[in-house]
């Protein structure tokens, strides 16, 4: 039995006269990840920085293991975003780079070091410890920012696309790094894509967002099942495709 | 092979004004048609160490004026950019910001001269430093703009979350990002200062003697030595600016 961690309860945002949200209510369940499909203007970027702290719901609620977080600052909240892009702090190398939420927490140089150190051998970065940003391939700058959020332990980790801006390769090595870390930390995940499998992959719940309302699902079945999601037509293109060939 | 020609040419065409500049002056008299002075002497140089100097006074005051423009623009235009450059009405502001190099500093500073009277601040050394700060001020802004992108914003929010509060994230991410640009608008706004002439003459009305004055001042005297003399006070600080661009921008944009 897994504890509900946040409860986010009708939250609504509009900028000027374009509703991005609308009444938007759901719940996470702790050290599970929820995936969030959409297309773009969906307001999955909006959800996720109104969660983070980094953007003001208009009307809503939101309960962090049942403390309202809705007023809280960013700084406050530890809810880690990461964006697409990396974002790594381009003076500082990659054990800098990770040990930056630990320093900020004042933890002692010791533990600091032993914790990165260990985060960079999950994360399978060792040889890379004193590089900086610039010397490292895209999906090297994506470990490094996923640890940089990792080590804090962070309640939960807000993922915003975050390998829509790798090759086909490199994007399935990070997708089974990242399930397994995040199994690992037991870190609770909301994951935005708009990339079905991806979805599949990484979710244990999977929500649609579409016009700025979220639905989700109870399992991988219903969603499945469900006409809206466009997973049917999905298989049956390919099914067709295969059918073709032959 | 044409490249390596032209190089000592332009090192040439680059070190023979200054080089020239510094013959004369050490040149005691000087008769026509002649290229050089007939006699050198070391008393210009050494008449500025005097107390009383008047050219030692007006250096010290050209470094006054553009160290306080330079540091109150780098610092003002800063903060206020950043407002600026994530508001909704970004273009707008930008564009007035564009609106004292339209007119000309001249002319900007022939519409302030009422308003400066009127409150008494014409010819004081502070209405001089206001006055340069309605056409430096832009040009801070301007120069930051482009700094206070949407990545910077990115890069903020995410020291947010990963625990930082608004002064730790400035400390410890916003600042180091910006100290190339910080230095930049800095020495930029220092240069646009120390060479101002029309706001200065203008708004100073000829208590405020800047170095830049002076010099034409001396040419208008025909006094070559002096001109020459305060030429080259006035090209050492950009020289200085010169080799710390060099060494600390230059190094900065290498590493980041």
């Amino acid at each position: 039995m897994t504890n509900q961690l946040l409860d986010i309860q009708n939250l609504s945002k509009a900028f000027e006269d374009e509703h991005i949200l609308t009444q938007t209510s759901f719940f996470l369940q702790e050290s599970k990840t929820l995936s969030i499909l959409g297309k773009s203007g969906s307001g999955k970027t909006t959800l996720l920085k109104i969660i983070a702290g980094l953007e003001k719901q208009d009307n809503g609620t939101i309960l962090l293991e049942n403390n309202d977080i809705t007023t809280l600052s960013a700084h406050k909240r530890n809810i880690v975003y990461l964006y697409q892009d990396a974002l790594l702090f381009p003076h500082l190398n990659v054990f800098e780079n990770i040990a930056f939420g630990l320093k900020l927490r004042k933890i002692n140089a010791q533990e600091v070091k032993n914790r990165v150190t260990k985060m960079l051998y999950d994360l399978e970065l060792q040889k890379h410890i004193h590089k900086m940003p610039t010397q490292l391939s895209g999906g090297q700058r994506q470990r490094v920012s996923f640890g940089r959020a990792l080590i804090i332990q962070p309640k939960i980790l807000l993922l915003d696309e975050p390998f829509g801006a790798l090759d086909v390769d490199t994007r399935k090595q990070m997708q089974r790094l990242c399930k397994e870390t995040l199994k690992q930390y037991k870190i609770t995940t909301l994951f935005v894509t708009h990339d079905l499998k991806e979805a599949l992959i990484m979710g244990d719940q999977i929500g649609k967002m579409q016009s700025g309302v979220l639905k989700t699902f109870k399992n991988k079945e219903e969603f499945l099942n469900d006409p809206s999601t466009g997973i049917k037509e999905e298989i049956e293109f390919w099914k067709n495709i295969h059918a073709n060939e032959e | 092979m044409i490249r390596k020609a032209l190089i000592p040419v332009f090192m040439l065409m680059v070190t023979f004004p200054i080089a020239l500049l510094l013959l004369l002056s050490f040149g005691k008299s000087w008769v026509y048609p002649n290229i050089f002075p007939d006699q050198f002497t070391l008393q210009h140089w050494n008449d500025i160490y005097q107390i009383n100097s008047e050219l030692l006074m007006v250096t010290l005051k050209s470094i006054g004026i553009s160290l306080g423009v330079s540091s109150v623009v780098t610092l003002l235009s800063f903060f206020s950019s950043k407002h600026i450059s994530y508001s909704v009405y970004k273009s707008r502001w930008l564009f007035l910001a564009y609106i004292p190099y339209v007119f000309s500093p001249v002319i900007l500073a022939a519409t302030l001269q009422f308003y400066f009277t009127f409150v008494d601040v014409s010819g004081t050394f502070f209405g001089v430093i206001l006055a340069q700060l309605f056409i430096t001020y832009p040009f801070g802004v301007l120069i930051f703009s482009n700094f206070w992108n949407p990545r910077i914003k990115a890069i903020a929010e995410l020291s947010n979350t990963l625990g930082g509060n608004s002064w730790i994230t400035f400390y410890k991410v916003v600042l180091p990002l910006s100290k190339g640009v910080l230095l930049l608008c800095f020495f930029q706004v220092f240069l646009i200062s120390w060479f101002e002439y029309g706001l200065t003459a203008l708004i100073g009305v000829g208590k405020i003697k800047t170095l830049t004055l002076s010099v034409f001042q001396y040419i208008q005297e025909a006094n070559i030595f002096l001109a020459a003399l305060a030429s080259c006070l006035l090209i050492i600080p950009p020289m200085i600016l010169l080799y710390l661009n060099k060494r600390f921008i230059f190094t900065n944009q290498q590493t980041i």
